[in-house]
Parts: C-alpha cells; sequence; structure tokens
C-alpha cells in the first residue's frame, strides 16, 4: 500500500511538472512571436530616454514600426546589445569604456547635449566658474564658498561665507561621464587622482539618484553645487553656472553654446567615438560651452531579420529625429556627424 | 525534515486501513510540488549568485569582504564591501537600538494599559505602518525627513552632545543618521505588532496571580510578561532586524552613498543592498557586475545567519519554558 501510495505521488508530481512546463513553452511562444511584427526593441541610457520617448509615436506613424525603448542606464544598454537580447543598445560613454564590450557593434552618435554645473546659494545667480576651481571643489579642495578662487572669478558680487556641500551621482550615469571627462581634461590631480567613468569613486560629498535627485539634493541644501542634465539644469530654478570656456569666455549651456561646441569634432574615430568636451581656444569656439557630449547607440553589425527595420529607425532618427531635440535641450547633429552616421547605418545588414 | 519523519504514519493517514483518497493524494502532491519548488527556487538562487560572483571571487579572493574601495573607473577597477558592509552594520544596529524600546512600549501601551477605545484604532494604525512600501518612505526620508534632521536635529544634537564622536559636524541631508531613522520608523511596526500579540498570549491568571501579590504593575510587567514573551520578543527584533539589514530602495536614496569607515553619524555611508540596487544597472564592467553579485552573495550569507540565530534564540526560550517542540 505505501509503495503504491507513494508511486500515485510521483506520477503526480511528474504530471504537475510537465504541466508548469507546457504553460511556460506557450508563454515563451506568444513573447517571441509579438517581436516578428515589425517592432524595434531598444535599451541602454536614461540620459537619452526623453528623447527616444518623443521619437516612439512619429516613428510608429511615420515608418509603422513600433519603437520600444527600456531606459536600464548605459551599461546596461551595452551588455543588451552584446549579448544581443535588443536591437540597439544606447550609452552614453563610447563602446571603449566597457569590458566586456561589444566588438561586432557599429556605435553610431545619435544626440547631442550638455551638463549644467547647478548651485544654491539663494537668489545669486550666474555666477562664473573655472573647471580647475570645479576640480577642485568636487576634490574636496575648497570647501568655502568665499574662498578666493571663487569670488575672484565673481567681482562685483556678494558671495556669503558658507560651507560647499558637493551632490553627485550615486548610480552609473552619462552625465557622469560627460562631468569626469571634462574635468579629467582640465585637471591633473583630477586626471590623475580620480579619472573618468560613468561612476568614480568620488573623493566627497553626497551621492543621490538620477538627475532629478541631484537637482533636489542641491534644491534642499543651501550652499550645495551639483552636476546634473541641461534640461533638468534649466527647469530646476536653480542657481546655473557659466563655464569659462579656452577662450576666456563664460558661457551658458544653451543651444548657441552646445553647438558651438559640437563643431569641435565632426569627424568620428574609427570607432565612431566623438569627444567636444573643452573645446581649444579658437576663434571658432568663441561661445563654446566647455561641458557637452554626444550620446550613442550600439548596433550589431549583422542584425539578422530585424536588419532593415533596425536601418528605418536610426536613419529617421538622425534625421527627422533630431527636431524633436531642442524643447529637450537635445541639439541637431552637425550635418557632418550625420553623413558619417549614414554610412555607419549602411555597415548594419542581415 | 526531522519534524516530518517525526510525523507518525498514522498521523497521515486519519482512517488507518483504508485507500488514501484521491482529494487527499491531490493535496499531498500540490503542498508536495511546492514545497520541493520552494526548495529548488532557493538552490538555484543560491547557485546564480555564486556563479555570478566567480569572476569578482577570482579576482579579489575573501579580502574583498573587508576591503574599503569601490572605484569602477576604467583601468583602475578595484572593489571591496568593507564599507558597505559597515553601513549595513550600522544602520540596521542604530535602528533595532532606536525601534525596540519604543515597539515595545507600544506593544505594553497597546496590549495591557491602554483603554479599549483606543486600541483598535491605534493597533489598525501600527499594521497600517508595517504595510507602507518601502520606496514611500524612502521618498518621504528624502524629501521630508532629511532636510529636518539636517536643519535642527542634527546640528542640535552635535551642539549638545558633539563631544560623542557619533554626532560630529553635520552639512550633508543624506547621511547614515537619516537611514537610521527611516530604518527605524519601517521595522518598528514589525517589531510593535508581534509583541503585541505575544503579550496578548500571556495567561490572564499568571497577571492576576502577580497583580494579587500586591506588585506593581511594572513589576508585574516586568515579572511576568516579559518573561513570559521574552523568547518571542527576541524573535521579533531579529525580524525587524533582518528586514532593515535587506532593506535597499529607502536606504539607497537616504544614505548620501558615500564610502569609508567613520564614527560620525552625520557622514554619508551605503548599504551593501543600497550599492546593489543603486549601480546594477548601469554598471558597466562584467567585473564591476561580478563585485555586486558578491556583494549579493554576502548580503545572502548575512540574512541566513540572522534567520538561524533568530530560530535559535525562539527554540531556546522555547525550551526554558518546557515547551521544547
Amino acid at each position: 500500500m505505501p509503495r503504491n501510495g507513494k508511486l500515485v505521488r510521483v506520477s503526480l508530481v511528474a504530471a504537475a511538472a510537465a504541466g508548469v512546463a507546457v504553460v511556460a513553452v506557450v508563454i515563451a511562444g506568444t513573447a517571441s512571436a509579438k517581436t516578428t511584427a515589425g517592432s524595434v526593441n531598444g535599451a541602454g541610457s536614461t540620459f537619452v530616454a526623453p528623447l527616444v520617448a518623443k521619437w516612439e509615436a512619429p516613428v510608429s506613424s511615420a515608418l509603422g514600426i513600433s519603437l520600444n525603448y527600456n531606459p536600464v542606464g548605459s551599461g546596461g544598454g551595452v551588455s543588451a546589445i552584446t549579448n544581443k537580447q535588443a536591437d540597439f543598445g544606447a550609452s552614453d560613454a563610447p563602446l571603449s569604456q566597457f569590458d566586456p564590450t561589444c566588438s561586432s557593434c557599429v556605435q553610431i552618435p545619435w544626440a547631442l547635449a550638455a551638463t549644467g554645473v547647478i548651485y544654491n546659494l539663494g537668489s545669486l545667480q550666474h555666477l562664473n566658474m573655472t573647471g580647475q576651481v570645479l576640480a577642485k571643489i568636487f576634490q574636496g579642495k575648497i570647501t568655502n564658498w568665499n574662498s578666493p578662487a571663487i569670488t575672484k572669478l565673481n567681482k562685483g558680487k556678494s558671495i556669503p561665507s558658507k560651507q560647499i556641500t558637493v551632490v553627485h551621482r550615486s548610480d552609473s550615469s552619462g552625465t557622469t561621464y560627460n562631468f569626469t571627462d571634462y574635468l579629467s581634461h582640465v585637471s591633473s590631480g583630477w586626471k590623475s587622482s580620480v579619472g573618468t567613468g560613468t561612476s568614480v569613486s568620488w573623493p566627497t560629498g553626497e551621492g543621490e539618484a538620477k538627475s532629478a535627485g541631484v537637482a533636489g539634493g542641491v534644491r534642499t541644501t543651501p550652499g550645495a553645487i551639483g552636476y546634473v542634465d541641461v534640461y533638468y539644469a534649466v527647469h530646476n530654478h536653480l542657481g546655473l553656472f557659466k563655464m569659462k570656456n579656452r577662450s576666456g569666455n563664460f558661457v551658458q549651456p544653451r543651444a548657441k553654446g552646445i553647438l558651438a561646441a559640437a563643431s569641435l569634432d565632426t569627424h568620428p574615430a574609427k570607432d565612431g567615438s566623438l569627444s567636444i568636451v573643452n573645446p581649444p581656444k579658437s576663434k571658432k569656439f568663441r561661445n563654446a560651452y566647455p561641458i557637452c557630449t554626444y550620446t550613442y547607440v550600439d548596433v550589431q553589425r549583422s542584425s539578422g531579420g530585424n536588419a532593415t527595420n533596425i536601418k528605418k529607425v536610426l536613419s529617421w532618427a538622425i534625421t527627422m529625429g533630431q527636431s524633436f531635440g531642442p524643447a529637450l535641450i537635445f541639439e541637431p547633429l552637425p550635418k557632418a556627424v550625420v553623413a558619417f552616421d549614414k554610412k555607419q547605418i549602411k555597415k548594419i545588414h542581415s | 525534515m526531522t519534524s516530518l519523519d517525526a510525523t507518525t504514519d498514522a498521523a497521515r493517514r486519519p482512517f488507518p486501513g483504508r485507500r488514501a483518497r484521491f482529494g487527499d493524494l491531490i493535496l499531498q502532491g500540490t503542498a508536495g510540488i511546492a514545497a520541493v519548488g520552494a526548495l529548488v527556487l532557493v538552490g538555484l538562487i543560491v547557485w546564480k549568485i555564486a556563479s555570478g560572483a566567480r569572476p569578482a571571487l577570482h579576482a579579489f579572493g575573501l579580502p574583498f569582504v573587508w576591503h574599503v574601495v569601490w572605484n569602477p573607473v576604467h583601468g583602475r577597477e578595484a572593489y571591496g564591501a568593507g564599507s558597505f558592509l559597515f553601513g549595513t552594520a550600522v544602520t540596521s544596529i542604530g535602528a533595532l537600538l532606536l525601534a525596540t524600546p519604543i515597539a515595545l512600549g507600544v506593544a505594553l501601551f497597546l496590549s495591557e494599559l491602554a483603554p479599549g477605545w483606543i486600541r483598535g484604532p491605534v493597533t489598525a494604525l501600527v499594521e497600517t505602518l508595517a504595510a507602507i512600501p518601502s520606496v514611500v518612505i524612502g521618498l518621504w526620508g528624502i524629501l521630508v525627513l532629511a532636510p529636518i534632521l539636517r536643519d535642527h536635529v542634527d546640528p542640535a544634537l552635535h551642539s549638545t552632545i558633539g563631544f560623542i564622536p557619533l554626532f560630529g559636524p553635520s552639512s550633508y541631508g543624506s547621511n547614515v543618521f537619516t537611514g537610521i531613522v527611516v530604518l527605524t520608523i519601517m521595522i518598528l511596526p514589525i517589531i510593535a505588532s508581534i509583541s503585541r500579540e505575544l503579550f496578548l498570549t500571556v495567561p490572564q491568571e499568571l497577571k492576576e496571580g502577580a497583580l494579587g501579590l500586591g506588585v506593581t504593575r511594572w513589576e508585574m510587567v516586568r515579572g511576568v510578561v516579559f518573561p513570559y514573551a521574552g523568547g518571542g520578543v527576541a524573535a521579533a527584533m531579529i525580524l525587524g532586524f533582518g528586514r532593515a539589514v535587506g532593506e535597499a530602495i529607502a536606504v539607497a536614496l537616504v544614505l548620501g552613498d558615500g564610502l569609508g569607515i567613520h564614527l560620525n553619524l552625520f557622514d554619508t555611508g551605503q548599504t551593501l543592498g543600497g550599492k546593489i540596487a543603486l549601480n546594477y544597472q548601469g554598471s558597466g564592467s562584467g567585473l564591476e557586475t561580478s563585485s555586486l553579485i558578491y556583494l549579493a552573495l554576502i548580503l545572502l550569507v548575512f540574512s541566513i545567519l540572522v534567520n538561524l540565530l533568530a530560530q535559535l534564540i525562539v527554540r531556546r526560550a522555547a525550551r526554558r519554558k518546557g515547551l521544547a517542540a
């Protein structure tokens, strides 16, 4: 009897397991069936996410392709495209910054933006700042607002004696990459002790999650300084520094300054990367804002059956798609970059 | 396993000699699958975490556990869990120390002292507090609590008892102390509601007997209620501690993501769970991802140890009472 009971029990277990397996197969089947109906799925950078979200509706109506984007962060985007789990990955840092990286991918700069440096000193607006002083503040070497290094840049403004509270990103971010890349360009001390990355080992300060967290931290902390995507910087009614460029001018992160910087490097390196931080001293870059960046989309060269759709969406994004940018303070790509991008897109095949 | 074997065959089959009915078999089958499924799931999780952490284990070995470093910059990568292990311990222990006396007070008030018309609504409120999602408490912590603590509480503590190194100079709104207060709010209702129910199980005769001997109410609580419910209260504390240890989102939002080991509660910090939650998505390198999974492994081992400790304490308390399982 007991043996018989055990047998029945075992067969029940087996039957239930089979049932679970059938359900799983059915679910998997419906999921994979969905992706074949003219859709392009991407993942990656949160920095570019507002722009891609704006693209979804027009792409659907103009091309009949449904564009789906999952803002999981640049690292997640690169790993998704490396492992072929998505049709494209979006990243703020160039592919060379990732390990493991996607060696079988083409890298396409597809949006242009900037990082704003914000501060909270009550009603004191439009203060001037230089990269060298900024690097010292973020290293914890300048800790008071009325340090001579800061007051010297802002003659005629009465800057109070107040402790500086540094606020930075606690999650990995393309904004951090852009900001630390700039500090590494202007300060050898920063370059050797901290360096450039989507997240770094910060010498000082308080970490907050996402641009909204940094903006909130700066807003609620008198004497705070932080950096955010320029869209947040402009819309948060906080103090926004005019940054000194190498031509000696103090520039706001607005369209004119960003576009001037973008003309620095319109011929991407072989891998598709472009660096436009801290443009040199020249008449051409007189009005350039020094903390600007391209952000990239990465696609597998052999993208299989969906290659045609991916190419259509990307061609649209680098041309028509750019017109949706300025409202979010993403400036249109320079012509030379668009021409380069078209060549890159041609490399994608099935 | 042992408790299953201890159950006699007769207990499993209420009518010996009769064939097991189909319904019983279905019950046994489904329950058995669920039990095995839970075991398999835990096994898979452990296996997956261990295999994900292998590259970091290989690169840093055991010293990873106490090294205080986290540098994801390409070309100078170095990782260690020391800072986050310290942050986890400080915030959880701090929260436990703050929450326990308050929770016991709430539980005693609701079970022994409060008039009937207060009991019901306040009990319901305490239980509601336990059900608030941690991300909501975290947001509230950032938007409401952190500025209040930074502007009023932290400076006041620093200027009055600042000679204690724990209460050093403060400037950050997000700091270890804010994290402790947020965690306290999260675990307080857990400890309070479990303790309240335990206090209610203390036999009325014992309490009345004590009072009949002429002791005060406090002496009755100390001499009868606490000893009777002690083991359970300890388990409730450890349950709360376990939640504080595993909490990621709320503390990730209010700790300020600092690196380092320091006494000052008003400086920034980070926990194991918080670091994983903040950095897993954007992780730029295989080694960073693997190191984050290594943090998860440490967290897992830590939680299992806490759980085992809780079971040990409850079992010892039960044995002392003569109710050994």
